[in-house]
């Protein structure tokens, strides 16, 4: 085949184009602005197709481009000698040529403009959330005033997937972590001959720190993810427009059995965390420190007092409340796409997991500053 | 345009299948399809649910192979052939899927200038003009083109993958039921816009429909897809003749098509 070529004679006006022009050949097409010193732009230029074998609509886009290039604006082109397909295909091209000329994006102006998106998103999570508070307040307000619209059965469903059906994995987990945290704890100890109050250490961590913030945590990636994608599929298959169409709210329906549920059951969930992280440590120090289980229990009576393992367990509700926003915001958030559940499901799991933390270094200090 | 029967005739088939049998697990879809499609044709494929159309679609177009038969896009059978030259092929037909299949995590223009960065030598730039160029052909506005696809209404998601098909400047083009979820008004100015770019580009167009006005508006060939197999192919005319439970209830769904295509009225809203 041969090469595309194009021949300008700027004097007589004439351009000869020749050869196969198809985007399979192309290797440039001009992107350059034209040159205000050469050919007049709103003089015509004739252009002679004859010789062209073969043209595609980019094959097109390329001879154009290259006649701008040299400051012959398409309209001011001519056309000539061209086949009646080619014409058809080129002057399609000519007419379209205006919208392909937008400035493509600077790598700068893409960085601002996914900045601008970024505090949108967050402006409009605030707004959302205050929403949803306002919201979730006056159909509690609500319900108490009419008890008996309540879902019993939702409830009772999310207390065995949220509670139930967890037990299992909370208790292997922090079983593990009461067995790692003894041991590391130990190794210290054992060279000050300070067995004993690995108990100490062990027993307060699991029962004030570790077992409400990590089993928040797995709730939160556990429950919460699965809160967002149920709610979610529901929103993007209009579930919830039919439940309000029906005359039933999906905030009662859906969203408050599902919080309910969470916070009710989570201190159970840090509970069956405390007494297997500490049956983890006992075990440890019994192994390496030789500190029997009586022993264990008997220093533990002595040194955890109630008001740490209270501390401990009534953070969970405050934790609860917060992954259950999180996580029906971001189900009410899904937008008409499928891919929007799965970003929502792990904006919730990030959220609720930074909302954990952050809250449980704000009690702390509190309680440090109040002196408990 | 329809072109009159000596010229159709001198015309190179472009899609041709012999005799094709597909299996899906047990189940047995076609029983010996056999079809031709000529150069700048618009054929297209109807038949009840469950026909096989859409397996057909994608044994064309390399996604399935089929248990017999074969599959000749541009004189090549496609699974017979090595995969430098399907590679090839693949290179010179474009599909537009059902639902537009845009890849969600790019914008438009950067849906559409993704083969044409796969495939060509074009600078990141140029790819993209070229985008924007097949964007403005279809009738999307250039606004549209640093949208994500999730923001696209269904007209213009349709408009947008029409345009990806036609990135690498096809001379073929696969479509799956280009007007379904389409409402009325949307689904008229696509027909109108098949047919523009088929009249400018020399297109030939394989398409499957439910649509009867898509039908009247388009097709020069018709191709009845039942029980396995073709049932019988032709103009609309020829079609309607024949003698089918499902064809005639097809048909009498639709007052207009008891006239010749002709005859309807032409669509006035364009783009």
């Amino acid at each position: 085949m041969t090469p595309a070529q194009l021949h300008l004679d700027l004097d007589n006006k004439l351009a000869t184009a020749s050869g196969s022009w198809r985007l399979i050949q192309l290797d440039k097409i001009e992107t350059a602005a034209p040159n205000a010193t050469e050919a007049n732009p709103s003089s015509p230029v004739v252009l002679d197709g004859g010789q062209i074998d073969n043209l595609d609509p980019s094959g097109a886009y390329c001879l154009i481009s290259r006649l701008a290039a040299r400051g012959i604006a398409p309209e001011a082109v001519q056309t000539a000698g061209f086949s009646s397909q080619h014409q058809a295909i080129f002057d399609l091209v000519r007419e379209h040529y205006p919208a392909s000329l937008r400035q493509n994006e600077t790598p700068l102006w893409q960085r601002g403009r996914a900045l601008l998106r970024r505090l949108q998103q967050v402006e409009r999570f605030m707004l959302e959330s205050v929403r949803l508070i306002g919201v979730l307040g006056t159909e509690t307000a609500q319900l108490l005033r009419h008890p008996g619209r309540f879902r019993y059965r939702e409830f009772t469903n999310q207390i065995e997937a949220v509670f139930v059906s967890a037990i299992p994995l909370i208790a292997l987990m922090m079983f593990l972590l009461g067995i790692v945290f003894a041991y590391l704890l130990g190794h210290q100890a054992i060279q000050y001959g300070a067995n004993i109050f690995v108990v100490d250490g062990t027993t307060l961590a699991v029962c004030r720190e570790l077992s409400p913030v990590l089993v928040a945590i797995l709730v939160a990636g556990r429950s919460g993810s699965a809160i967002t994608a149920q709610i979610g599929t529901m929103k993007f298959d209009e579930e919830l427009d039919a439940l309000r169409v029906m005359g039933l709210s999906p905030y009662q329906v859906l969203i408050i059995p599902r919080i309910l549920a969470l916070v009710c059951t989570l201190p159970l969930l840090v509970f069956v965390g405390d007494i297997t992280g500490i049956l983890g440590s006992m075990l440890v120090a019994s192994r390496q420190l030789g500190i029997q289980p009586a022993e264990f229990i008997t220093r533990m009576m002595s040194e955890l007092d109630l008001p740490t393992v209270i501390i401990g367990l009534s953070k969970a509700p405050i934790f609860a409340l917060f992954i259950g926003l999180i996580a029906s915001e971001g189900g009410l958030h899904v937008e008409h796409s499928a891919r929007s559940i799965g970003a929502s499901t792990t904006v919730t799991v990030v959220r609720s997991i930074v909302a954990v933390i952050g809250i449980n270094a704000l009690i702390a200090i509190t309680l440090v500053r109040l002196d408990i | 345009m329809p072109a009159t029967d000596t010229v159709t005739a001198a015309r190179p088939i472009v899609v041709e299948t012999r005799h094709i049998v597909t299996r899906l697990g047990k189940q047995t879809i076609h029983q010996g399809v056999s079809l031709s499609v000529r150069q700048g044709e618009i054929a297209a494929l109807i038949g009840g649910s469950g026909t096989g159309k859409s397996v057909l679609l994608k044994v064309l177009c390399g996604l399935l192979r089929p248990a017999d038969g074969s599959a000749r896009l541009f004189d090549t059978d496609i699974w017979v052939t090595d995969s430098e030259t399907r590679q090839m092929v693949r290179q010179r037909f474009g599909m537009l899927f059902q639902d537009g299949a845009l890849f969600s995590s790019l914008t438009v223009e950067q849906n559409i200038a993704a083969p044409l960065r796969e495939h060509t030598r074009l600078s990141t730039a140029a790819c993209l003009r070229l985008a924007r160029l097949k964007l403005s052909m279809v009738g999307l506005e250039a606004s549209a083109a640093r949208k994500m696809p999730d923001e696209l209404s269904g007209g213009m998601r349709k408009r947008a993958a029409l345009a990806r098909a036609l990135a690498l400047d096809p001379e073929l083009l696969f479509l799956d039921e280009p007007t379904s979820g389409l409402d009325p008004v949307s689904a008229r100015s696509f027909d109108q816009l098949l047919r523009t770019l088929r009249d400018n580009l020399g297109l030939t167009v394989l398409l499957i429909t439910h649509d009867l006005d898509s039908l009247l508006a388009l097709a020069d060939q018709v191709i009845v897809l039942a029980q396995g197999k073709v049932l019988g192919s032709g103009t609309l005319p020829e079609i309607q003749q024949l003698q089918d439970p499902w064809l005639k209830a097809y048909f009498s769904s639709h007052p207009a098509s008891h006239t010749p295509p002709t005859s309807t009225p032409e669509d006035t809203h364009g783009q």
